[in-house]
């Protein structure tokens, strides 16, 4: 009784209020069936069976002597206990297990099933062993044969049912209506023929004559415990099923509440507190269906490595920087390297460009194909004098066209009927490899003219690279169509020289 | 504009419909509206309207929103004869709503960000029987079709890939280019630019390349 209010007691469940009941602590529950390691004195199964009876050890050592003398069921029954018990590795002290130790001890108990199969077979092989010989050497032939199977069905009801927790005991135990009914007929099935195989066994007379009976009897014994197993396994098999599936809807419900409360929910104190804000309420909440649609749709694919992500990324912080919506889209993917961060860095110039001195709508399309990236950003701006490109266009034009160039990319701008767009190329190799360290020198293929735009001293050719680039060169057209007016930045000084003054034909970074 | 436009509203936020209604201008004339994919299978049978616009989720029917709305309507004409023309609406950003109504049989897709201009000039345009493709509509199919990737049709009957010049087409789209700038930008009439949109249209809706049918499966319409 000790070890039981130990348990009881030492589990604060009960008393403290901030602990979440739990079935655990609301039933005591007795400590399974272990064979101790400590305070045994043969197998240790007496004081395993105390502790799990909650009996005295001596009590149950009197009963397994006692029965010993009736025809040796005691023995029988102790070997059956020690072959199938599994035994504790770590030893707490039998009497003092706190939640936590028992927690220990089946754990070890699990760790060891292997153990216990290799027991199980011994002990078997030892009680049909010490039967024969009971059978050779006195006239108990009959009584050891009834006492055998009948031990072995008590011992594995026993030792089945104490395997279980006490939670599934119960809801075994409660199944209602129809499932109940089925369950009792099979049971009462079972043990009539578990019965009838035990009878059949004991009325035989000896003799060769008798093994077919033996043999059929076996056969409705085992008929009978698997009729009797077989409704328990399944059900033990959904409820396992069932209980992981509500433990995966109970963690992502626990998500989701998380992740509402965390955003949406601050998000929508935050617009009432500046409701006399317009642009702020307009920028909170765009901001917030982002990150919103992003949790949702799990992104533009993947993470933060990609290019992808790394243009989002910032089209999304430039967007929140000036409260004006950009509509981006982006096909492909590829590992971002450090040429691709010179490409996301011009990208974010171009972006905040667009956003500062033009209209909305923004628009942003970055194309990133197997040998060259592209890029364009659109804007819906007045457009801009050609000739009017102030000195303090240079921040533009180092950021944007210079990056671009120094790694072996081009940057143009034209003016259209209504706005203007930036275009970015960048030429790559295949994901895997690194960036080539000069930058200049793409592989051949449709990207390798566009290696003339950064050597020295090619300023020829200014439309040549893009409409080069155009799928199997099937439009001539193209972006590069009305180069003679909208030629693309030549490239007139070396490639890490910054550009100091406007030639004559070009157009680009002059929207004051 | 000879006649208006006879539209029906499908989305199952009220106000949503209200604010719709109140930019369109007055060549469209709004028929019904429906909150739910049965009720609006129910006005759109009864009304025949030229146009629906169609938002991508919306409950009822077999849970697949906006595509179970265009598959109880097939057959339905307009009195002139025509037939009634779907335009997906959407806040959903997954390539996979937005690829499965129109694979149902949408004329085109737009979100729900659009102004009232551009959604009316929309409508107009799926009531002609043109299709409508917003940039990131173009971004999806130049994805699911590879082409971002550089796979181009030797022949423009292919119906897994797409031809150069639909490519062309649907980049600049997704550039941000109205059809009459994608038309000036590549030398071609708006009519061969509609032409064009309307084949990748078709090649989206008839294609059984991989990526559309997985999404179309994971969609439960095949």
């Amino acid at each position: 009784m000790l070890g039981r209010d130990r348990f009881v007691g030492e589990d604060g469940g009960v008393q403290t209020p901030y602990t979440p009941p739990s079935r655990a602590a609301e039933v005591p529950e007795p400590p399974r069936l272990r064979r101790p390691v400590e305070g045994r004195v043969v197998g240790g199964v007496c004081a395993g069976l105390a502790e799990h009876l909650s009996q005295e050890v001596w009590h149950v050592r009197l009963a397994f002597i006692a029965t010993t003398f009736l025809g040796g069921a005691g023995v029988v029954a102790y070997l059956f206990l020690w072959a199938l018990t599994p035994q504790t590795l770590a030893a707490p002290a039998p009497r003092a297990a706190t939640a936590e130790d028992s927690t220990v001890a089946v754990l070890a108990g699990r760790r060891i099933s292997r153990e216990t199969l290799r027991n199980l077979g011994v002990g078997a092989g030892l009680v049909v062993l010490g039967a024969a010989l009971f059978a050779q050497q006195s006239g108990l032939n009959l009584r050891l044969g009834l006492l055998v199977p009948l031990l072995a069905v008590a011992a594995g009801a026993v030792l089945a049912w104490s395997q279980l927790d006490g939670a599934e005991r119960d809801r075994w135990l409660a199944r209602g209506g129809a499932s109940r009914r089925e369950g009792m007929v099979r049971l009462g099935l079972g043990v009539a023929l578990a019965t009838v195989g035990v009878v059949v066994l004991a009325t035989q007379g000896r003799g060769l004559a008798g093994l077919w009976d033996v043999g059929v009897a076996a056969v409705a014994v085992l008929a009978g415990a698997v009729l009797i197993a077989a409704p328990w396994a399944v059900r033990l098999w959904h409820t396992f099923r069932d209980e992981q599936a509500e433990r995966v809807r109970e963690t992502e419900r626990a998500d989701i509440a998380a992740h509402l409360h965390d955003s949406v929910l601050q998000t929508l104190a935050l617009i009432q507190r500046k409701a006399d804000d317009p642009a702020e309420v307009a920028r909170l909440a765009r901001a917030q269906e982002r990150e919103l649609r992003g949790w949702l749709y799990a992104g533009p694919r993947g993470s933060r490595e990609s290019l992808a992500a790394a243009v989002t990324e910032v089209a999304h912080e430039v967007e929140d920087l000036h409260g004006i919506p950009i509509e981006l889209v982006v096909t492909g993917d590829r590992p971002l390297d450090e040429r691709g961060t010179a490409l996301v860095r011009a990208l974010r110039e171009a972006l905040l460009n667009a956003v500062r001195h033009a209209e909305p709508p923004v628009s942003a399309y970055v194309e990133v194909g197997p040998e060259l990236v592209e890029a364009y950003v659109r804007d819906h701006g007045a457009g801009f004098d050609v000739d009017a490109v102030p000195a303090d266009r240079l921040g533009v034009r180092e950021s944007v066209i210079g990056r671009m160039r120094r790694h072996g990319g081009t940057a143009r701008l034209r003016r259209l009927d209504d706005g203007t767009e930036v275009a970015l190329t960048l030429p790559v190799t295949a994901p895997t490899s690194p960036s080539s360290t000069t930058g200049a020198t793409p592989p051949t293929g449709p990207a390798g003219p566009a290696a003339s735009d950064s050597v020295p001293a090619a300023p020829a050719a200014p439309a040549a690279p893009d409409a080069a680039n155009r799928a199997n060169g099937a439009n001539p057209t193209g972006d590069a169509a009305p180069a003679g007016t909208q030629p693309a930045v030549p490239a007139s000084s070396a490639g890490d020289a910054p550009v100091s003054g406007p030639p004559p034909t070009e157009p680009q970074g002059a929207r004051p | 504009m000879t006649d208006p436009i006879r539209l029906v509203l499908v989305d199952d936020h009220r106000m949503f419909r209200s604010g719709v209604k109140a930019e369109l201008d007055a060549s469209l004339e709004v028929v019904g509206e429906a909150p739910d994919v049965d009720t609006a299978v129910d006005v759109v049978a009864r009304t025949r309207p030229d146009v629906v616009l169609l938002d991508v989720h919306l409950p009822g029917g077999n849970g697949n929103g906006g595509s179970d709305v265009i598959s109880g309507s097939r057959g339905v004409t307009t009195p002139a004869g025509a037939p009634v023309r779907f335009l997906a609406l959407s806040v959903s950003d997954a390539a996979e709503d937005v690829i499965a109504v129109i694979r149902a049989g949408a004329r085109g897709y737009v979100t729900k960000t659009i102004n009232g201009a551009d959604l009316t000039s929309a409508i107009r345009r799926v009531a002609d029987g043109d299709a409508v493709f917003s940039p990131r509509l173009a971004g999806f199919v130049l994805d699911a079709f590879g082409a971002a990737a550089g796979e181009v049709a030797e022949v423009d009957e292919e119906l897994d890939r797409l031809s150069a010049r639909e490519r062309e087409v649907m980049r600049l789209i997704a550039r941000g280019y109205q059809y009459k700038e994608v038309a000036k930008e590549l030398f071609i009439s708006i009519k061969t630019v509609e032409t064009h949109v309307s084949s990748v249209l078709r090649k989206l809706q008839l294609s059984s390349r991989h990526e559309l049918t997985a999404w179309a499966v994971g969609r439960r319409l095949l």
